[in-house]
């Protein structure tokens, strides 16, 4: 949603008060698709019942959130779903979903609509079913979420496409970004394949390096910085982070993003984490009532707590402007919440490469190469700490 | 004849945060935010309840004259009508006085 100073004035009012305004409900990690890069497990390890989500959804209410993410593994396969989405509802969630769409009718698009959901993201991974469908390991998926999301817009209901572009739907971009406009939806192209929930790191194979990512990054369309290209009205950036919210504020500006400020993620066993690409345990709702997690978690807290300003790395880097750091795949991938990642690194690189940096070198790369230098450098002549200054500047040059 | 009640639109997202109400409209996504003299209306907006008797209510809360305190909610509820939050609805049969 674009930032209308009534928004921003709502968020910088929860981050500063901590109210959970905005939450993603996991309500299963079943799913009918098997998606290459999915980070989830799929078996049913016992996912909170009606009742338990029900409960959930009074705790949230009471507690201010407004923000309601329906998604999963696939909602629909949810025998509750429409009753669970009933419910939300007359609690007056604003309620948007996650779906693939395979088992979106013509008649649930209806029901849908008159539940007054407000926005429905599906993912799709080509305009070529065969890739798409590659993919997804569901021979048909594609037609089959197209048709559900024509049902769903002669509903008027507003449907957003996210596309996670991989090695094997790289070339695809063009295409989505064609079927969307034909469609006229809006969409958006999520560069970030994550690792495992559980931590395990093979996903990341799939991921397209950042010099085969360059016409993504270039694209004039895409990205309006850069030079010769049209200005683009729209309301969400087209490059971006399908997992995100999406709303945006001046109040994140000294916080990593809002998770655990106002915003948080709930798995389908009833855990607690600041966002799903945070999976840091901090509290379980068949245990503990929302507000206690909330407001007591040690975890939830130390979250919370960070500031931009304080990242020991981050906080002295000078293409901070151009870089998309998430403290989840910090914490993932780098091993620390407050710390850069080799990923992050390499796109804000390139990202401000394309925006006209001569020689951008982030701070971790800084860091890396002084670190190796002064260690040859110690190596070929010990002792030689008293020349901090050409450690320094090195690493600078080196590019 | 019995006066009509005031309701919600119950295709709205709303949330009262910190006594001050955030109303989201799904069709073109417009967020609006009530002071909270507004949100003290609209929480009595409950389907039950004639602009006239949340006047009273809100004359009472706020201490203020009954005239103004209907002035101000009619002008409140008109604007609110005018942009499909509010809907007026009849009263059920026998279910209130009036
Ligand atoms: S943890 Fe990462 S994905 Fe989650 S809200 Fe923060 S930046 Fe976004
Ligand atoms: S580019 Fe690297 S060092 Fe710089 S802010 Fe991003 S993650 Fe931190």
């Amino acid at each position: 949603m674009a930032e209308t100073p009534v928004m921003d004035r709502l968020i910088r009012r929860t981050v500063e008060q901590h109210l959970p305004l905005n939450v993603h409900f996991d309500l299963t990690y079943r799913c009918n698709e098997r998606c290459v890069h999915c980070y989830l497990d799929h078996e049913d390890y016992g996912e909170v019942t009606t009742a338990e989500v029900k409960a959930v959804l009074d705790q949230l209410a009471a507690v201010g959130t407004l923000f309601l993410t329906f998604s999963g593994g696939e909602i629909f396969l949810r025998k509750d779903f429409f009753e669970l989405l009933e419910y939300a509802r007359q609690l007056h969630f604003d309620v948007s979903l996650k779906t693939n769409a395979l088992l979106v009718t013509a008649e649930r698009a209806t029901r849908l609509r008159a539940l007054g959901v407000r926005r429905i993201q599906i993912s799709i991974y080509s305009a070529d079913p065969v890739v798409h469908d590659a993919i997804t390991k569901v021979r048909g998926s594609f037609e089959r979420s197209l048709r559900a999301i024509r049902f769903l817009k002669t509903q008027g209901l507003q449907v957003k496409i996210a596309c996670p572009l991989m090695k094997q739907n790289l070339t695809a971009f063009r295409s989505v970004q064609q079927l969307a406009e034909e469609l006229g939806v809006p969409y958006i192209l999520d560069l970030t394949i994550t690792p495992k929930i559980d931590g395990d790191m093979t996903l990341l194979a799939l991921r397209n390096t950042g010099h085969d990512l360059l016409p993504v990054l270039q694209d004039p369309v895409l990205n309006p910085r850069v030079k010769g290209g049209q200005e683009v009205m729209q309301s969400v950036p087209a490059v971006g982070s399908a997992v995100s919210s999406g709303l945006e504020s001046s109040a994140y500006d000294d916080i990593p993003c809002s998770a655990g400020h106002n915003s948080c993620y709930i798995s389908p066993y009833g855990d607690v984490y600041p966002c799903v690409q945070m999976p840091m345990p901090t509290g379980n709702l068949r245990q503990q009532r929302f507000e206690e997690v909330w407001y007591g978690s040690g975890e939830m807290r130390r979250v919370q707590s960070v500031r931009e300003s304080q990242l020991p790395v981050c906080s002295t880097c000078s293409i901070r402007q151009y870089c998309e750091r998430c403290p989840g795949l910090a914490q993932m991938e780098g091993g620390d919440l407050l710390g850069a990642y080799e990923r992050a690194c390499e796109l804000a690189e390139l990202n401000a490469r394309l925006a006209g940096v001569e020689h951008p070198v982030s701070a971790l790369h800084q860091q890396q190469r002084a670190a190796k230098f002064n260690g040859t450098f110690s190596a070929v002549l010990p002792g030689t700490g008293s020349i901090p200054g050409l450690v320094r500047i090195a690493p600078m040059r080196a590019t | 004849m019995t006066e009509p009640r005031l309701v919600h639109n119950p295709l709205l997202a709303w949330r009262a945060i910190e006594g001050e109400v955030v109303i989201i409209s799904p069709e073109d996504s417009v967020v609006h935010e009530l002071n909270a003299t507004a949100s003290f209306v609209w929480m009595q907006a409950n389907g039950e309840r004639t602009p006239e008797e949340i006047a009273v209510l809100l004359a009472a809360e706020y201490e203020v004259a009954p005239e103004e305190a209907l002035a101000d909610t009619r002008e409140l509820v008109a604007h609110l009508e005018a942009k499909r939050l509010l809907l007026s609805s009849p009263a059920a049969e026998g279910s209130r006085h009036g």
